[in-house]
């Protein structure tokens, strides 16, 4: 690496696989990677030979999700930068603003542009501006439930009320008649103020049977942003991926293009710096419409990186030590197929209940020269924590083509053992096979093939 | 965080306990840099300061959890431990650190710690001193009520006065193992705004 210097020491203010996989990123940069940890997390085989602080107990709110104990544990272990991964503090401007006065570089975009993304109806409208489309619905927030109403009829029925400062689902409330307006904005308002503290309100027209397609976004200090493609993550349940592959098979040419261009100009318009992703609904006509952007590396990042060939995770990294892009758009090709499943701790034939306990034998399947890609923080005799998510690893694939890609997937998650919990690899084999994800028919709404007939 | 005359009270964080081998080890509450550790032999008592944990520059008086008393330890083997200059540096610490060691089969009395010996008093009987030196403040603020004054009754927890070190304001809490569970105040020694020095003596008492 020439140019900027890098960091000496890099905090990473996060756990399991996304800490694992920092730190890997870390040792390709020579970068000594320091971790904040839980009590429930010491002695996880992916913190055996390195440095850790521990932050406090268990419980997110008084570790991972503290934000003092986080920038102090920084500081103190000597790191100059310091790197949310995903979930937690992830999307906190706070932290990035505590960071920047602590003199630690936080390894994303500034505090201002997490904010503003943060905040719904300015965020589209600055996405409006670049040229992408938005799925049509109220100017900004609703002054009262007479603007509601008079948006909802303008719009069409149905429509979903949703949370300015809102995510995860909350502060949402769905009007399929005019009669059901009233009560739908009060109650969105109510459980927006409840959970977020904020009673605003804005109104989307509800597109139902749509699929989710996100880009994948890398900008540096000098103004240059590059995508890497898209990835369809439309196997979903209750709002959480299941399977993300890239490209998605149903895009039109003309309309992956207009719509990387314009989400290119959009993160230079508002002076993105890193990695992030614009996520869209492409709706039953065929046009992607921005939903909203997540300002951090996500979990499906391994997706592009298999096409692409590029370290996102390196990359995020360079640039925020100031490096620029190690790569142009036109040298940043996109090849083949990739697909990505989760897999997590849950039985999907009990209702995807959480199985946290003692993995007694966890195997890896054959990596296929490379064409296979594990990404993990588990190893054999792991114990699953019952306080934290249930992913238990990623396994990726690329191959020439979909139909190749689908085959190797099935070949490495029927080759996998795990042992002592139960898994989701049932479903994905199961829906592997069905035809309505081989035709790509599905859509946000039903996880193809499961459960089976 | 600042009162109304823009004194900054110093806040306050509880140690973690864990007892084991008959000692019982006092630990960090979060990751911080530790100074101020009590000196070997201290008698130490639920309420009691065992040091202070700075926390992105803000400090926090580290008190002994309930449940927690006893003699200070030595702490072997570390070079220069219990030294005044050691006791004075920061530290980082991690969450679950032990900072402080207490033995508590040892309790007033039976040591010669600071403040058992500090409570032994002087000529006059016995005497609440200054757990460290400062700026001596009777009142929270110019135009509020004394803390104390002669004749009450303090019970452990009671707040007699405030100490301004280096521009941060710490509440001077009475109790402590050595000292009567309830006292009369006899007289008042500093004069309010006066520099005391650490063990200085701040209230004359008697057992009440």
């Amino acid at each position: 690496m020439t140019g900027p210097a890098s960091f000496h020491r890099l905090f990473i203010a996060n756990r399991g696989e996304v800490a694992a996989r920092i730190a890997r990123a870390c040792d390709k940069l020579g970068i000594v990677p320091v971790f904040g940890v839980s009590e429930a997390d010491r002695g996880a085989p992916y913190l055996e030979g390195r440095e850790s602080v521990l932050l406090g107990p268990g419980r997110s709110a008084l570790s991972y999700l503290d934000l003092t104990r986080v920038v102090q544990a920084a500081k103190q272990s000597r790191c100059s930068a310091l790197h949310p991964g995903w979930g937690f503090l992830s999307e906190n401007p706070a932290l990035a603003a505590l960071c920047e006065q602590h003199g630690i570089t936080f390894v994303g975009p500034s505090a201002a542009v997490m904010a503003l993304m943060g905040r719904k109806t300015p965020a589209k409208q600055a996405m409006k501006r670049a040229g992408l489309t938005l799925i049509p619905g109220s100017d900004g927030v609703l002054a009262d439930a007479d603007a509601a109403v008079e948006a909802a009829e303008r719009t069409g029925y149905p429509v979903l009320f949703k949370a300015e400062s809102g995510g995860g689902g909350r502060g949402m409330r769905i009007a399929r008649r005019a009669e059901e307006v009233r009560t739908a904005f009060e109650d969105a308002r109510a459980e927006a103020t409840a959970a977020f503290g904020d009673p605003r309100v804005y109104m989307e027209k509800l597109l139902e049977g749509g699929r989710h397609v996100e880009i994948q976004l890398m900008a540096d200090r000098f103004g240059q942003v590059v995508h890497v493609g898209e990835r369809d993550c439309t196997v979903q349940r209750n709002h959480q991926k299941l399977i993300e592959e890239s490209p998605s098979p149903v895009l039109a040419p003309a309309e992956r293009e207009r719509t990387l261009e314009a989400a290119v100009r959009a993160a230079a318009s508002i002076g993105y710096v890193g990695a992030g992703t614009m996520e869209f609904l492409l709706d039953e006509g065929g046009t992607l419409r921005y939903m909203e952007m997540n300002t951090r590396l996500q979990v499906e990042h391994p997706v592009s990186e298999m096409r692409s060939g590029l370290d996102l995770m390196v990359e995020m990294i360079r640039v925020a030590a100031g490096h620029r892009l190690s790569v142009a758009q036109q040298d940043a090709q996109l090849r083949g197929h990739a697909i990505e499943c989760r897999i997590n701790a849950e039985d999907p034939s009990q209702g995807f209940k959480p199985c946290p306990g003692t993995l007694t034998r966890f195997e890896l399947p054959d990596l296929e020269g490379g064409a296979v890609r594990v990404d993990t923080h588990v190893a054999s005799g792991y114990v699953v924590p019952p306080f934290y998510d249930s992913l238990l690893c990623k396994v990726i694939v690329h191959a020439d083509t979909r139909e190749d890609a689908i085959a190797r997937m099935r070949r490495a998650l029927s080759s996998m053992v795990i042992e002592g919990v139960e898994t989701t690899i049932p479903l994905h084999l199961a829906v592997l096979a069905s035809d309505e994800f081989g035709a790509s028919r599905h859509d946000t709404r039903r996880i193809p093939g499961w459960p089976p007939a | 965080m600042s009162a109304h005359d823009g004194r900054r009270h110093a806040q306050e964080l509880v140690l973690n306990v864990r007892h084991e081998g008959g000692h019982s080890t006092l630990m960090a509450p979060r990751p911080g840099l530790y100074r101020g550790a009590p000196a070997p032999d201290t008698v130490l008592a639920p309420g009691m300061i065992a040091g202070e944990l700075e926390v992105l520059g803000v400090r926090f008086r580290l008190l002994v959890p309930h449940g927690a008393h006893g003699a200070v330890l030595a702490v072997g083997h570390e070079p220069g431990s219990g030294t005044k200059a050691r006791r004075l540096a920061r530290r980082p610490v991690a969450a679950g650190d032990a900072l402080v060691v207490l033995d508590p089969a040892r309790q007033a009395g039976a040591s010669s710690g600071a403040l058992a010996e500090s409570a032994q008093g002087d000529a006059a009987g016995l005497a609440f001193r200054a757990p460290m030196g400062g700026r001596y403040y009777a009142r929270p603020s110019p135009q509020a009520a004394a803390f104390v004054e002669v004749g009450d009754i303090l019970e452990a927890g009671r707040t007699i006065a405030l100490l301004e070190v280096m521009k941060t304001f710490h509440r001077v809490q009475y109790g402590g193992s050595a000292m009567p569970e309830r006292a009369r105040v006899l007289a008042i020694v500093p004069r309010d705004g006066d520099d005391v020095g650490a063990s200085d003596a701040l209230l004359r008492l008697e057992p009440a």
